[in-house]
This record gives C-alpha cells, sequence and structure tokens, in this order.
C-alpha cells in the first residue's frame, strides 16, 4: 500500500465498512420491492393471459352444452359425448360427482372457481341453469401453451434486473454524496494530524538533544532541576509524537523484522522512562534475563513496550512502583497502582477484541499495544485488582 | 280339487310376483295407462335436480306428497289424467322402486 493512501484514522476502511453495510441492507430492501412488484406484475399478466382464453373456453362451454341439451333429449337413442379436438371436457352433477369426463387432469378441478390453470392446462368451469343429463357443472379444459409464463419471466428479469443494477449505482452514487461532507472532514483532520506530525520532530529532537548537550555539574543544581522537567516535558511529547507516527504512518508500511535482543531494548526504554517516573516518585524494579531475543520489527516492539510502561506511569500512584521481568517468551510489566474492577478489565478486553477486528478504540496507548500484538500474534493478558494494581503479561512462541 | 287349483293359483301367483319387482308391479302397471313415458318423467327429474341424492329425494317427496306445485308434467297431462295418486307404498318399497328407477335410467356409465 502507498504512503499516500494510508490515513491515521482509518477512514478507507471505516467507509468500505459503512459502504458495504449500507448497500447490504439497501440491497435487500429494493429486492424485496421489486420481488413484491413482480409478484403483482406475474398475478396480472396470468389474469390477463387467462382474461383472453376465457373468451374461447366459453365458446368451447357453449358449444359442449349445446351437445349436452341434444344428448338430453335423444338418450335414448343416441348416447356419444360431444367431444372436440380443441379441447377437453367433463361434466360434473349438482352433488359434485363426475358423470363423465375427456380432461387430462380431472384431479385438479376445482369447481368453486372459474378458470386457473393446473399443472399446465387451463380449466374453465361453467354453472348450468338446466341441468341436462344431471350435468351442472361443465369443465371444458385446454393446454396452457406457457408462453406468457416464459415471456412473464423474461419481463421480470429484464426489468427487474435492469431495475436492481439502476437503484444500487444511485444507491452507492446517493452514499457516496452523504459520505462526502464527512470524508472530507476527516481527510482534512487526517492531513493535519501526519502535517504536524512531521513538523513535531524537529522541535522536540532539537530541545531532546540540546539538554543532552548541557553538563549538568557545571550549574547550579536549582537551574539543573527546571532542566531535568524540561527533559520530562519533552520526552513526554517525545512519545506521543513516535505513537502518532506510528500510527499515521509506520503500521501500514511493511514491518522489518529481525532478531531483537528484547533484553538490551527493554533496559533501554526502562532507563528512558526512569526520568518519566521520576516526577510521580515512581521506581522501577527489574529482573530482566539477558539475551532474550525475538524475531520483530524494533521500531514496534519499543511502541509497544513504551506504551505499557507509560501506561502503568500513568496508572500508579506517586510514589508507587513498577516492577519488570523478562524471561525467553514472556515479559510482564505490573503496577501498584489504581487497578480495575472485575467488570471494567472486562470491559477493556472486550474493547481489546472490537480492537482486533480493526476499528478504532480505547486511548490511543492501548490500542497500539492491541494493534502491534495482533500482528505478531502476540499474546496479552491483563489482570487487575482494584487498589493494588494492574499486571500486563505479553507472552509469545518462541521462533 | 278345489284345493289343488287354489294352489296352483296361488303358486302361478307367487311366481308370477317374484318375477316382477315393486317397480314394475305398481309403476310401470300404471303408468302404461299413460301417453308419457316413464323415462322422460326421469329426464324431466334429472333436468331439474341433477345428482342422484337429489333427483331421489324430489321423486320420494312427489310420489308420497303429489302436489300440482312440485310437478313437473305438462298441464294437459294432468288435466286428462289428474295427478298421480298419493303412493300406496310402504317407506321401503318406495326406496327400492325408486333405486330401481334411478338404476334403470341413470346416465352414469352409459355415456360413450
Ligand atoms: C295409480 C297410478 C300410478 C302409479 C301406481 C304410479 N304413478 Fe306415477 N304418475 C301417475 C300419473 C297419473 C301421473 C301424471 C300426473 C302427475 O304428474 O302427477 C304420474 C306421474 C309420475 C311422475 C311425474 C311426476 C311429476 O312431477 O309430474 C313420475 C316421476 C312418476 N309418476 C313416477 C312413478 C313411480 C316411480 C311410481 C312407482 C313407485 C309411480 N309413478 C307410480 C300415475 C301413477
Amino acid at each position: 500500500m502507498s504512503v499516500s493512501n494510508v490515513t491515521a484514522t482509518g477512514i478507507n476502511r471505516s467507509e468500505r465498512i459503512t459502504l458495504v453495510r449500507f448497500i447490504a441492507l439497501y440491497s435487500f430492501l429494493v429486492l424485496m420491492i421489486l420481488i413484491l412488484g413482480s409478484t403483482i406484475y406475474f398475478k396480472l399478466q396470468k389474469d390477463l393471459m387467462l382474461q383472453t382464453k376465457r373468451l374461447e373456453l366459453e365458446e368451447y362451454s357453449k358449444e359442449l352444452i349445446d351437445g349436452l341439451k341434444l344428448l338430453h333429449i335423444y338418450f335414448d337413442r343416441y348416447r356419444t359425448y360431444p367431444r372436440n379436438p380443441l379441447y377437453r371436457s367433463a361434466i360434473y352433477d349438482a352433488d359434485h360427482v363426475q358423470i363423465f369426463s375427456t380432461l387430462k387432469h380431472p384431479e385438479g378441478v376445482r369447481l368453486d372457481r372459474v378458470i386457473y390453470t393446473t399443472d399446465g392446462v387451463i380449466q374453465y368451469i361453467h354453472v348450468l341453469d338446466s341441468y341436462y343429463l344431471g350435468t351442472k357443472y361443465t369443465v371444458v379444459e385446454i393446454d396452457d401453451d406457457r408462453r406468457w409464463f416464459v415471456q412473464t419471466w423474461n419481463s421480470i428479469l429484464i426489468y427487474g434486473g435492469t431495475l436492481l443494477v439502476i437503484f444500487l449505482i444511485a444507491g452507492v452514487v446517493l452514499m457516496r454524496l452523504f459520505l462526502a461532507p464527512m470524508r472530507n472532514a476527516i481527510h482534512l483532520l487526517d492531513r493535519f494530524i501526519k502535517d504536524t506530525t512531521h513538523e513535531l520532530n524537529t522541535p522536540v529532537s532539537a530541545i531532546l538533544s540540546n539538554i543532552e548537550m548541557i553538563d549538568t555539574e557545571k550549574i547550579d543544581p536549582k537551574t539543573a532541576k527546571k532542566i531535568r522537567r524540561i527533559e520530562i516535558g519533552a520526552r513526554t511529547i517525545s512519545t506521543i509524537y513516535q505513537d502518532l507516527t506510528y500510527l499515521a504512518l509506520n503500521h501500514k508500511i511493511a514491518s522489518q523484522d529481525e532478531h531483537v535482543d528484547v533484553s538490551s531494548l527493554v533496559q533501554e526504554r526502562i532507563d528512558y522512562f526512569r526520568i518519566l517516573g521520576e516526577s510521580k516518585k515512581i521506581t522501577f524494579e527489574t529482573d530482566i534475563q539477558p539475551g532474550v531475543r525475538l524475531y520483530i520489527d524494533r521500531g514496534k516492539m519499543a511502541r509497544l513496550i513504551d506504551n505499557l510502561l507509560s501506561n502503568a506511569i500513568k496508572y500508579n500512584k506517586r510514589g508507587g512502583e513498577i516492577f519488570v521481568r523478562l524471561r525467553p517468551k514472556e515479559l510482564v510489566i505490573k503496577d501498584s497502582g489504581i487497578g480495575m474492577e472485575e467488570d471494567q478489565i472486562k470491559e477493556v478486553f472486550k474493547r481489546y477484541k472490537r480492537l482486533e477486528s480493526g476499528a478504532g478504540g480505547f486511548g490511543i496507548g492501548l490500542s497500539i499495544v492491541a494493534m502491534i500484538a495482533n500482528e505478531y500474534d502476540l499474546d496479552i493478558d491483563i489482570r487487575s485488582r482494584k487498589g493494588y494494581g494492574s499486571e500486563v503479561r505479553v507472552k509469545w512462541d518462541e521462533q | 280339487m278345489g284345493r289343488t287349483v287354489v294352489t296352483i293359483l296361488l303358486m302361478t301367483l307367487t311366481v308370477f310376483a317374484s318375477d316382477m319387482n315393486v317397480y314394475e308391479r305398481n309403476c310401470v302397471e300404471c303408468h302404461k295407462k299413460l301417453p308419457v313415458s316413464l323415462d322422460k318423467f326421469f329426464f324431466n327429474y334429472l333436468l331439474k335436480y341433477s345428482s342422484e341424492r337429489r333427483v331421489k329425494q324430489a321423486l320420494r317427496n312427489y310420489l308420497k306428497h303429489p302436489r300440482k306445485k312440485a310437478s313437473l308434467a305438462t298441464e294437459e297431462l294432468v288435466a286428462r289424467y289428474g295427478l298421480m295418486p298419493k303412493t300406496t307404498l310402504s317407506d321401503k318399497e318406495l326406496k327400492e322402486a325408486i333405486d330401481i328407477y334411478w338404476e334403470k335410467y341413470k346416465v352414469f356409465g352409459k355415456i360413450e
């Protein structure tokens, strides 16, 4: 991914998710409407077809009844049922008993209806006033050529499909239109963060390198103390700068993984944070086994450790302690801070889970930890007790 | 001698009677006198009442209570021969007669 596509806020991803969800809901609704419309259209077409066929069937029915009338009168001499190759028919008495039938589908006959389709045939029912041969109902049947059916389906597919496509395009366009102001605002913010981040680097580095150059032996203790405070401030800004850089740029750039000596890295970061801890009179206690290694991007590992340490300071009480232990496959950072209630941990975990799915999150610090842990399959375990402090365990498999 | 004659007479009567069912004995015998045949009456009933159940019910009603209003026969016929006398048959015999009448003239199975 090119750097220009990278955003600090993950707007592209969020936008895509919003778009996909919207389109899903939208297509569902559009599809529902189209199905409803198609059903009505289908019924109308069918009724139309039946209306056209009805005229023909009424003719046949009349012809059949004339035949039945003659048969009724001359039944003592003549008993041949009136047949016509154009249609098939049946006669039923008032108790719905079939008197005679040449139908293809006598089982589909519905004497309570007038005209309907069943099993590939169209049947038309006529109720007689005079019951020739006892016939109350005549049924006339012709084959349903299904042409209307195919035609109707064709138009439904063609017009429905076109409409669906048009609706979808309209939906996407509208969605983009609605999202545009929001996206612009976020892009503006994004650019601002990136630009500011770059511009922060130079002054902060200048302050830090100049403080290092000051020989504290040669100045009076009061000034030295003030300079120390300036250094703490500058270091705090520097860590924030690092985090911002990571979010805005780094995590999208391919990692440069190497075998990192975690032991010296952890020691180095503790030394760096010691000054920051001093302002709250926090002491560090370390138990670091030398030579612990991990295959990881050095900068990212530093971000992870920094954020855990910075949290341990932030949520610690004055004069508290931070305990850091490093073993192969495990880093533990424990504070003597305020701690969290059971349900608060649950909440943190829930949010941590949510982080895994990529959404934005709680404090930038922990989201960075979560992102890095995610990328390198590190296992994060947070334990906490209200009033006693929290313990974060980072575990990994040996590579 | 006289006894033998009576016996023979009785026997012929029973043989004669057993040969003819209640329909032939009763309905046909009387209707012979009419110019309109029984099958014409039947088809009139069929034309008006349609199904087996309804035709039989109408026949039973008419035979038990012949009324001018209910009659399907022509005015002239009724004027000349009078209404059909109320049947003298028992309910069972009447049912049998009507069943035979139906079987004889029904169209079921006769259409080709
Ligand atoms: C005593 C003579 C007599 C007997 C017995 C008799 N009929 Fe009739 N029937 C008539 C006469 C007379 C008519 C014509 C006048 C009328 O329709 O009522 C008639 C008419 C009818 C009709 C037409 C009725 C109508 O709606 O007008 C039917 C049907 C009929 N008879 C059936 C029968 C049957 C079945 C039997 C035997 C159970 C039977 N008849 C026995 C004299 C008789």
